[in-house]
């Protein structure tokens, strides 16, 4: 029957066809968790796909808070304020000039408990005869509230407070307390003047 | 194959992935980087460009195969902290007050001692960030300056090959980059800082024995000319110790490829402080004894040129 010698006329084998087959459950579990291992690797090894993160630094927060700097930040800004806007009259002692500029440096006013006379003062100005640590001084201080933000007045005000090289050490003073203070106070134009000021409660 | 397309699709994906992680996404985080700012001097761009000579060096570098045995990528494992204080400030009293509370099991007379003492004075050693922060915000206020040291830690630092991890912005304007991958040398990253002077590279290159006596380190005596003393010696000419010092009427000059490869090795030099690697430059006075070299003695007395 199938005799041809011409192998052409033979009929022509079926090209091989590849089936199906169901996959095994627990090939698609190792993939997933192959994927998830993946994934925790990525994102504790990964640095975020941040260019600037390298190992040992996990994040660019690590690597920011990583950087040689001094450790407390509100009083080294502090110290920074007061010396370009309070030093000319405050002196770098912080012991002011005799009869017009009052001293800091173990002041009453400066570490009283609570700071809300000391950021209103700092705010509006002062202006009158003040008592301080039992010296009498008469002069003015302008008003600080254009120029200086709640931020640079807390960290001014925290230098002042906390500075033991004067002698000082009274409690920070939050970016907080000073924006309450200045929202309370947001009409005012006018200095105060001590006996005026005296009659705020400090801790409000 | 009546799979054809599913086959093609699968192969596609599978190289187009491996592309976009190996690729694209790297060319994306590094692709235009710009030099910056080194950290301590503001003003200073890093990396600056190799000088002529040294990128003629690269070639030579490339050229001879030093990256098959010198790698030039220094690694870290991780980061101490010291707290250092640089300036006792005028109120001595509150200074000892504060240090007695960082400073546990220390007598308030240690302290005064201490105190009056020479600055930078190591107040704490080897603690995580969040005790050398609270230490030194305890000291600030006290009129004190103190100061975080980061310092870079890991075997390679270790060994001395480096002051911290090597990192992309360092090979900016190198063309290739000589990574190497093998250390049958010690790692060359940082070895224009850790060796100034080009006669050290010169006649290491001429004759590696001169100063490591087990290195395995060929010599290269074709990079440089021995021939006969002229009327007056070159000022180039090596200047040898007695035991290795060629005939008394010969000297030994480097060729230009010689010099240019001095030149490279001194510019290879990692120790610029950026943002990616923080890390706090050791002053001058301080007690930190620079790292020893494994691997070559930065002293050579008897064949350190005269100058």
């Amino acid at each position: 029957m199938n005799s041809d010698p011409n192998p052409s006329n033979r009929p022509q084998e079926i090209e091989p066809i590849a089936g199906s087959a169901r996959a095994p459950v627990w090939l698609f579990v190792l993939v997933a968790v192959l994927a998830f291992w993946g994934m925790g690797f990525l994102d504790n090894h990964g640095g975020g796909f941040d260019p600037l993160v390298y190992k040992p630094y996990k994040s660019l927060a690590e690597l920011k808070a990583d950087q040689p700097r001094t450790g407390n930040d509100a009083f080294r800004k502090g110290q920074k304020v007061f010396e370009s806007y309070c030093i000319l009259c405050h002196q770098s002692t912080g012991k002011g000039l005799p009869i017009q500029y009052p001293p800091l440096a173990g002041s009453d006013w400066v570490q009283a408990k609570d700071p809300g006379r000391l950021i209103r003062l700092v705010l509006d100005g002062i202006q009158g005869t003040i008592t301080v640590s039992g010296q009498q001084l008469t002069g003015a201080m302008p008003p600080w509230k254009e120029n200086l933000t709640d931020e640079d007045i807390a960290s001014v005000l925290t230098y002042i407070r906390g500075n033991q090289e004067w002698g000082n050490s009274a409690s920070q003073v939050t970016p907080d307390q000073v924006k309450a203070i200045r929202g309370k106070m947001a009409g005012r134009s006018t200095a105060w003047s001590p006996e005026e000021l005296l009659k705020v409660n400090e801790n409000e | 194959m009546n799979h054809g397309p599913l086959i093609f699709l699968g192969v596609f994906f599978a190289l187009a992935l491996s592309w976009f992680g190996l690729v694209f996404e790297p060319q994306l985080q590094l692709g235009n980087a710009q030099p910056t700012t080194n950290v301590v001097n503001t003003a200073e761009l890093y990396p600056q460009r190799r000088p002529g000579l040294a990128k003629q060096g690269l070639d030579v570098y490339r050229s001879l195969g030093c990256a098959s045995c010198h790698s030039q990528q220094v690694g870290q494992t991780g980061r101490t902290y010291d707290v250092a204080l640089n300036d006792a400030g005028t109120n001595r009293a509150a200074v000892v007050g504060a240090l007695l509370k960082v400073m546990p099991g220390a007598t308030a007379a240690e302290l005064e001692k201490l105190v009056a003492g020479p600055v930078p004075l190591k107040v704490l050693k080897d603690v995580t960030r969040a005790v050398a922060d609270a230490a030194v915000g305890k000291l600030e206020p006290t009129g004190a300056k103190a100061e975080v040291n980061v310092i870079p830690t890991g075997p390679d630092i270790a060994r001395g090959w480096g002051k911290r991890r090597s990192v992309a912005e360092d090979f900016l304007f190198d063309q290739p980059v000589m990574l190497g991958s093998q250390r049958i040398g010690p790692d060359l990253a940082d070895v224009g800082s850790r060796l100034p002077v080009a006669e050290r590279h010169l006649l290491h290159l001429y004759n590696p024995k001169i100063f490591e006596k087990k290195s395995v380190m060929p010599p290269y005596r074709f990079l440089f000319e021995k021939r006969k003393i002229g009327r007056e010696p070159s000022p180039d000419a090596l200047r040898f110790n007695s035991e290795f010092a060629p005939e008394r009427d010969c000297e030994i000059v480097p060729t230009d490829q010689a010099k240019a490869l001095a030149a490279y090795l001194l510019s290879l030099r990692a120790d610029a402080v950026i943002f990616e690697t923080p890390m706090t430059v050791a002053v001058a006075t301080s007690t930190n004894a620079p790292a020893v070299s494994t691997n070559a003695p930065v002293a050579a007395a008897t064949n350190a040129p005269a100058k």
